[in-house]
């Protein structure tokens, strides 16, 4: 047979029926974390699919913390800063700026939907656009279904090989 | 050889004792507890490893919710805080505060919001509680990752620069003073009074303006702790706060106080330009003096509009003047700095509602020079006060203007924020017009009255008393000002009015002023040497509008006026006496304290790859050149991060939010879901 | 190299030296060679007891060693298939000391690279649809083929490429691509001298704990790229840092130890000496670390300059896809 049909990892297990988005965001404090304090003084309502990591600035979110939330089991990420030209320590935001959208082509080549990724600018005022934001991204990810990296690469084997005999042990 | 291994575990280290961590879950008084069930979240958060006390109580906030926490460090010897309540935005002060009453160090505390973030946004009550305890506990895992940490203190010198010289620098230079702190106190023009010396008369007490600010010169000409420098302009600046190097030049003033007869000078003096004080509605000479009574009181040659051609000297028998005058540079030492940069009008486009083309368009700035008798008109308007005159005020100039709707300024941006002062300074002039011409028609364009402040609304009143018309208009459709056909009038302004339904009206005027808004003074180096963060607004953007309005992010900075945002002389006073308050608290302490989230490279891991010190935004990273190593001041940085993400080995940490401490947040937050597929450890990371 | 307390762990006599190679390019036994007339030296001291790709060793052979009868073997390449992994728990079984030698036994390699593809599309590309291949038949390789003399099998694929840490124990690393002469005499010189470091499966020997930054010669001017170039597109400027100028190099976010060879030839680091630092993923970290020195203020800007760098997973990933964080394609 071969060699192909052999090793093909089985089949993706089919949506639960009782899974629910699970996204993680990245917002800076002084902006965008303000802005879904906004949110949360105007009382407006947002699915509760979104847990939010509070860092003092949107360039402190180092990419490979967004791997590690999608490899650990992340359905979305979203990242969000100051407006360009806002940032409380100037130019912390330019680095966000150009370091996502370089992140948003690697994790297309490895098979992440750039509807998984997302970052915004949010400002504190902006507790409306935070909560549409949360809307959006949330819907979009249940949309693309359900990511589960680390089931993933256990189903295909990575990390780990078959655990075969060492040769000559066989019968 | 090289060891790569990561030694730490968990909270604990081989040889210290494990994190003793107490959960706080407030019930807001309803405005969690309605929603979410707190008593659930703290006892999920009681499973975490190393909890060893939970609670929760209805206002942690209060008097008694504090005590309590205080009380439970010491009771189950507590090395680690949690409290789940409100933004940290509101009391995460309030609660280092009281960890550290209770003999804690105040960064072992972890604030988790549960309120604006949970109980105000999310209707279904599992849902909210489910994900309170998913936070809380990710906080704990946070939380016990975290170490003690020292706000970072440094010396201050004794002593204060003041930049700018208009009513908000003097305030803040004479309140500086008057608490014994030693000031140098710098204006770039060679007068002091800024804008308000151009104002005629002033809201809301009617005073006149010039009067009021010689008050306030004086006390800063006489004081003995305040040194006054006029045209003197920055030309680098180092250091950081506690220690700020600031290089400046002085231009030459050609003139000295042994100059006994300005007039004479002056009179003699051949050149002229237009006149930047009187808004170009007179001229001046070379050698100049802005207005009687300015300080200080003798005048200065303006070197590009001299040719020394040697009149002035003729005039007074060569003593005072010196046409070979050379400018100097100084460097001034200082511990502080307060920004009182100022505004300066918005300048209508040419052809904006006429301003440029009809001469009968003025803007109020202008109005207000030919108000002040000591102005270019002498205090006379083109009318006499029997003509039935026909005035106009048009709002909102350069102000709330719209994308699309206005034309943009060369850097391509609208003005797009409300001037603030500009309604009640025009009602101002409004009662003011037609208190001296009472046969007046005075018509106000506007777009929305915000005469807000104490006193400002009898403006308005009065003036609506007097017969003042109002005519709203809508921002979308500016009104339009244009020559009269018939001849009868100098000008007509055409709009609908939106109080009586839209109303296409047309309004002849003899006169047009025009409301403008204000722009910040433009500061671009300073900005570029302090490292001021600007608004998209362009004026320079505070740290906390509403808890620390008066501070930058860059410490030891403080912002004092229009350099912040449009406010009358009322508000810029207060913000002048506010930052000159924190500035001396500053100075006072001998010492001051940062937040200590700062970066750090660990000299072990560094590998030379010189990344960080492109990447920081402060210039706070340099280069041990003889290890090959990167070094972070701690004076310098401002704890953004940005490093700390940027390095490729992972050298440089941020206290307070490294790797570790994020990623525990992560591991509790992404744990197994029901309803999740078969899923294994993750992936082995190898370190 | 210093010691530091641990045994030597090596038998009396002359050192039994092994090497072998499993998804491999044969790169890194020629490497052994490069440590030139110390060859000469290396054999007064050393018997060489495997190394099938210099001279016939039966896999029998070795299975009857007694157990530990290698003191060192130097396992090179990647595992992909079942025999790979098989060889590589015998040689496990039968060596002392087993040491992950160059880039693929250590991060993958190169071909790890095949781990953001199936074995379906690649099997695809490299037996079907490639223009140049004539194979009417559609024939592939299979694991079991029956012919008049017998029945032959052949080693199952793996869907991705492991290191030889995912399938044994592995006591230490040697990075590069292949590793430069220099520092496998000096490791070889150790392990003969007995003079170790402890065992553990994170130690990378051969190498220093510096990024290929500290060791060029190119003088950094601390400015941002305001444009990328391709290599082969565009003359580098000399003494001047090939990443500041535009190129992708991958100095920062490479470990030390190779002598800044490439740059110093006027061409991009590569990243074959993998991950440097406490960095465990070397593409991200290269990514954190261009990501943050572009020259754009304005998201045109910052789009315009990402869309410049030709396949960022491949460039930054090349040789350590199987050590990355997300570690292959969904």
């Amino acid at each position: 047979m071969s060699q192909v049909e052999t090793v093909q990892p089985p089949a993706e297990t089919e949506t639960p029926l009782a899974w629910e988005p699970r996204i993680i965001a990245f917002l800076c404090y002084w902006c965008s974390y303000t802005g879904a304090d906004n949110a949360g003084t105007s009382r407006l309502k947002y699915p509760a699919n979104v847990d939010i990591i509070r860092v003092m600035c949107s360039g402190r979110v180092d990419p490979d913390l967004i791997m590690i939330a999608f490899a650990q089991g992340a359905d979305g990420v979203m990242v969000c800063g100051c407006h360009i030209g806002d940032c409380h320590y100037i130019a912390g935001n330019h680095k966000t700026m150009t370091r996502m959208p370089l992140l948003s082509r690697v994790l297309q080549d490895f098979g992440i939907e750039p509807e998984r990724f997302v970052h915004e600018w949010v400002s504190a005022a902006e507790g409306d656009k935070f909560a549409r934001l949360v809307r959006q991204v949330t819907e979009q990810v249940r949309q693309v279904g359900p990511l589960d990296w680390p089931g993933r690469m256990y189903r295909r084997g990575v990390g780990h090989g078959e655990d075969l005999q060492p040769w000559g042990d066989q019968a | 050889m090289f060891d790569a291994t990561d030694s730490a575990a968990s909270g604990s280290t081989p040889g210290v004792q494990a994190p003793r961590v107490g959960v706080f879950v407030c019930h807001c008084g309803g405005n969690i507890s309605d929603v979410v069930d707190v008593k659930r979240v703290a006892e999920e958060a009681a499973r975490m490893p190393d909890v060893v006390f939970t609670t929760t109580h209805m206002f942690h906030c209060s008097d008694p919710g504090q005590a309590l926490i205080e009380q439970k460090i010491r009771e189950h010897a507590l090395t680690r805080v949690v409290v789940a309540a409100c933004s940290p935005t509101l009391h995460q002060i309030t609660f280092r505060r009281a960890v550290e009453r209770a003999g804690l160090n105040q960064y072992l505390f972890e604030h988790v919001n549960i309120r604006e973030h949970v109980s105000w946004v999310i209707e279904d009550k599992e849902a909210a509680t489910a994900k309170a305890s998913r936070l809380v506990r990710a906080a704990v895992n946070r939380a016990r990752l975290l170490v003690p940490l020292d706000k970072r203190r440094i010396p201050i010198h004794p002593a204060a620069l003041v930049i700018g010289g208009g009513v908000a620098g003097l305030m803040a230079a004479r309140d500086l003073g008057d608490r014994g702190m030693k000031v140098t106190l710098i204006e770039n023009r060679p007068f002091l009074g800024g804008r308000m010396a151009q104002l005629w008369n002033v809201f809301p007490t009617n005073e006149e303006a010039r009067p009021l600010l010689s008050d306030l010169v004086r006390d800063v000409v006489k004081h003995p702790l305040i040194t006054i420098l006029t045209g003197a302009h920055v030309v680098n600046s180092e250091g950081v706060v506690g220690d700020f190097k600031t290089k400046i030049k002085i231009d030459a003033r050609g003139v000295d106080e042994r100059l006994t007869y300005p007039g004479n000078a002056i009179a003699a003096c051949p050149e002229e330009t237009i006149s930047e004080f009187d808004f170009a509605l007179s001229r001046r000479k070379a050698i100049y003096m802005p207005y009687p009574g300015c300080f200080p009181p003798i005048p200065a040659i303006d070197w590009h509009t001299c040719t020394k051609c040697g009149k002035c000297v003729a005039a007074v028998g060569g003593k005072g003047i010196n046409l070979d005058a050379k400018p100097r540079e100084l460097t001034l030492h200082s511990g502080v700095i307060i920004l009182a940069t100022g505004y300066d009008p918005y300048e209508p486009l040419l052809g904006e509602y006429g301003y440029g083309i009809f001469p009968k368009v003025i803007t109020l700035q202008q109005l207000h020079r030919m108000l002040d008798p000591e102005g270019p008109t002498a205090g006379a308007l083109p009318f006499d006060s029997n003509t039935p005159v026909r005035i106009g005020f048009l709002h909102c100039v350069g102000a709330r203007q719209i994308d699309g709707v206005n034309a943009p300024q060369p850097d391509g941006k609208v003005k797009d924020y409300c001037a603030r002062t500009c309604c009640t300074a025009a009602m101002h002039a409004a009662v003011a017009l037609r208190e001296r011409f009472p046969k007046s028609h005075i018509t106000s364009f506007y777009q929305d009255m915000r005469t807000y402040g104490r006193g400002h609304e009898e403006y308005y009143e009065q003036a609506s008393q007097q017969g003042v018309l109002f005519v709203r208009y809508s921002p979308r459709h500016p009104p339009r000002v244009d020559k009269d056909r018939a001849g009868k009038w100098p000008i007509v302004v055409r709009t609908n009015d939106l109080l009586t339904d839209g109303l296409p009206i047309e309004v002849p005027l003899d006169l047009l002023v025009l409301a403008t808004g204000v722009v910040p003074h433009d500061i671009s180096e300073l900005v570029t040497m302090y490292s001021c963060a600007v608004g998209y607004d362009s004026f320079l953007l505070e740290v906390h509008p509403k808890l620390r309005p008066v501070e930058l992010a860059v410490s030891g900075v403080f912002l004092a006026g229009c350099c912040q945002g449009p406010m009358d002389i009322t508000e810029a006073c207060s913000a002048a006496s506010a930052a000159a308050s924190k500035a001396a608290a500053m100075i006072s302490q001998g010492q001051v304290e940062m937040d200590p989230f700062i970066a750090s490279v660990d000299e072990e891991v560094c590998t030379g790859c010189q990344t960080c010190l492109t990447v920081c935004p402060y210039d706070a990273i340099v280069r041990d050149e003889a290890r090959g190593l990167a070094i972070v001041s701690e004076a310098l940085c401002t704890g953004c991060g940005t490093c700390a993400a940027a390095c490729p080995s992972s050298a440089i940490q941020q206290a307070g939010f490294n790797d570790r401490q994020v990623r525990a947040e992560i591991d509790v937050l992404l744990g197994p879901v029901v309803g999740r597929g078969p899923v294994q450890a993750p992936a082995e990371v190898v370190t | 190299m210093t010691t530091n307390g641990a045994t030597s762990d090596r038998q009396p006599g002359k050192l039994r030296l092994g090497m072998y190679w499993a998804s491999s390019c044969g790169g890194c036994d020629i490497s052994l060679l490069e440590i030139g007339e110390h060859l000469l030296e290396l054999i007064e001291v050393a018997d060489i007891v495997l190394w099938p790709c210099v001279a016939d060793f039966k896999y029998r052979t070795v299975a009857d060693y007694p157990d530990g009868y290698i003191d060192v073997c130097l396992f090179n390449g990647g595992i992909r298939s079942s025999e790979q992994e098989q060889i590589a728990r015998l040689v496990r079984r039968k060596s002392r000391t087993l040491v992950a030698y160059g880039a693929c036994a250590m991060d993958g390699g190169i071909p790890a690279l095949a781990n953001l593809k199936s074995t379906r599309e690649i099997f695809d590309a490299v037996y079907h649809s490639n223009p140049s291949l004539q194979n009417p038949g559609h024939v592939e390789p299979q694991t079991h083929w029956a012919t008049p003399q017998g029945d032959l099998e052949l080693p199952r694929l793996y869907p991705q490429v492991l290191r030889l840490a995912d399938v044994v124990e592995v006591d230490y690393q040697i990075p590069g691509c292949p590793p430069v002469g220099t520092q496998v005499w000096k490791v070889l010189q150790a392990v003969v001298a007995g003079e170790v470091p402890a065992r553990n499966a994170a130690v990378r020997v051969g190498c220093d704990n510096r990024s290929v930054c500290d060791e060029c010669h190119r003088e950094k001017r601390k400015v941002r790229i305001k444009e990328f170039k391709r290599p082969h597109l565009a003359i580098p400027e000399p003494n001047w840092c090939l990443l500041e100028q535009g190129f992708v190099c991958l100095g920062a976010s490479t470990r030390s130890g190779c002598g800044a060879l490439c740059p110093k030839a006027e061409l991009t680091c590569r990243g074959c000496y993998g991950s440097a630092g406490l960095a465990t993923d070397q593409g991200t970290a290269m990514l954190s670390a261009i990501g943050s020195v572009m020259d754009a203020v304005t998201e045109e800007r910052a789009n315009e300059l990402v869309g410049q760098i030709a396949d960022p997973t491949g460039t930054f990933y090349r040789f350590s896809l199987a050590s990355s964080t997300l570690k292959a394609h969904r």
